[in-house]
């Protein structure tokens, strides 16, 4: 039976701010009873069938209403990131304009190639200008970004069809009311990884861009256990979420200030109110990211970075440089829905010391 | 006054040229970091200073803040 995943702790101090969270533990407590009952074809007739059918509908039940979909809508894809392709190049006809923000993941500007897409500039405060365009045209509309958490304004005037990448938001942000396709992903609310939810609006807007032989928006095999679980996942965070919201805003502000005035020489993407509070950007200048994620990494706590020095090809963020934030120094802070004022009392008073070590 | 910064990473360059504007009001910094544009524009923000591109990872900084480091 699998259990809730090592969260690092300081004494009694939980000190992990990176990205990557377990299973939540309603999740993971039922993971073994969604293998058991729901192992089963649910297209054929037999007892067990009937049992994973009906599971597998009650899953679909809550992800339509936590996402603000129809059950009829839900889809789930093995592979997350199809569900780029399938939600932008499904929409395109022949004499459509693509329109993507240059913060978008990076599995959208290899769609822009094959869709000869138009960039679109992003102001220091992470916000995207979106076009008017025509009903031909697409465009993707990012809710909250992943790594800033900086919040995207609908795009009401847009003409065309919006593509929604929900992966970071998950179910914090409602669809806009011009939402042509959807992409969700699983471990955005804690679910297992290995899952996508795909929507589309209205079938008359997409064809699959894919092979296909039947009028099905996805035919490919998912582990319905996992669809389970995440379904569940989903009903506690939310539940969560709105629990501690207003503490993840404090310690949000708590972070910003304390970094303003006790560190200094710091760059904050976007501001408390125009961002998720569980998720914080800031850059320190003059500081060199993989010796201060190495640092508190060696004091138990552990943070993220968009700094080059910290990726795998050596280029900085392309979210931090399109918005001309400093790349060098960067933090990735996620405060998780079980920090508290002492476990980021404890990461400041760190960071405090060891940024003091770099700079001098 | 020239700074070659050729061959180092982020955020090095920028550091050594913080610490070279001590002492000179305009510094031509050689760097082929791919991080050394955008972070030239975010310093210069920050600490008030100017830039202009002179060609291939070849940047004309100009000391007009704060004093730096």
């Amino acid at each position: 039976m699998s259990t809730a995943g090592t969260v690092l702790r300081v004494g009694s101090i939980s000190a992990d701010f990176q990205s990557e969270k377990p299973l939540h533990p309603a999740a993971a407590a039922f993971l073994e009873d969604a293998f058991a009952r729901g192992w089963a074809d649910p297209t054929k007739i037999h007892q067990a069938s009937r049992k994973t059918a009906l599971l597998l509908n009650e899953a679909k039940e809550l992800f339509a209403s936590h996402l603000g979909i129809r059950a009829d809508q839900v889809e789930f894809l093995s592979d997350p990131a199809l569900g780029f392709h399938l939600g932008v190049s499904g929409l395109m006809k022949g004499e459509s304009h693509f329109f993507y923000s240059a913060v978008d993941r990076s599995e959208l500007f290899t769609l822009a190639e094959l869709h000869n897409g138009q960039r679109l500039a992003v102001s220091l405060n992470g916000e995207t200008s979106y076009p008017i365009g025509r009903s031909e045209d697409v465009l993707v509309w990012q809710a909250a970004n992943g790594e800033t958490g900086i919040l995207a304004a609908a795009p009401l005037e847009f003409a065309g069809r919006v593509f929604v990448d929900a992966t970071a938001s998950g179910p914090l942000v409602p669809l806009p009311p011009s939402w042509s396709t959807a992409l969700w992903n699983s471990r955005a609310w804690q679910g297992p990884a290995g899952l996508g939810i795909f929507a589309v609006a209205h079938r008359s807007d997409w064809r699959n861009p894919l092979p296909h032989i039947d009028h099905r928006v996805s035919s490919f095999d998912f582990s319905i256990p996992l669809a389970i679980t995440s379904a569940i996942a989903l009903d506690n965070y939310v539940r969560d979420y709105k629990e501690q919201q207003m503490k993840l805003v404090d310690l949000n502000a708590k972070v910003r200030n304390f970094l303003l005035t006790q560190i200094g020489d710091v760059d904050i993407a976007g501001s408390l109110d125009s961002t998720l509070p569980h998720l914080l950007s800031f850059s320190l200048l003059y500081v060199d990211a993989a010796l201060l994620v190495n640092e508190m990494d060696a004091r138990g706590i552990a943070i993220d970075s968009g700094s080059a020095c910290n990726s795998a090809n050596m280029e900085p963020s392309h979210v931090l440089a399109a918005m001309g934030l400093l790349t060098h120094g960067n933090v990735r802070m996620n405060l998780h829905l079980d920090a508290s004022e002492e476990s980021v009392d404890h990461f400041l008073h760190i960071l405090r010391e060891i940024v003091a070590g770099i700079r001098s | 006054m020239e700074l070659d910064c050729l061959g180092m990473r982020c955020p090095l360059p920028i550091i050594k040229l913080a610490q070279r504007l001590k002492n000179y009001p305009e510094v031509v910094l050689l760097s082929d970091d791919p991080a050394t544009l955008p972070d030239l524009t975010a310093w210069s923000r920050m600490t008030g200073n100017t830039f202009e591109i002179l060609g291939a990872n070849t940047y004309l900084v100009k000391k007009l803040g704060e004093e730096v480091l």
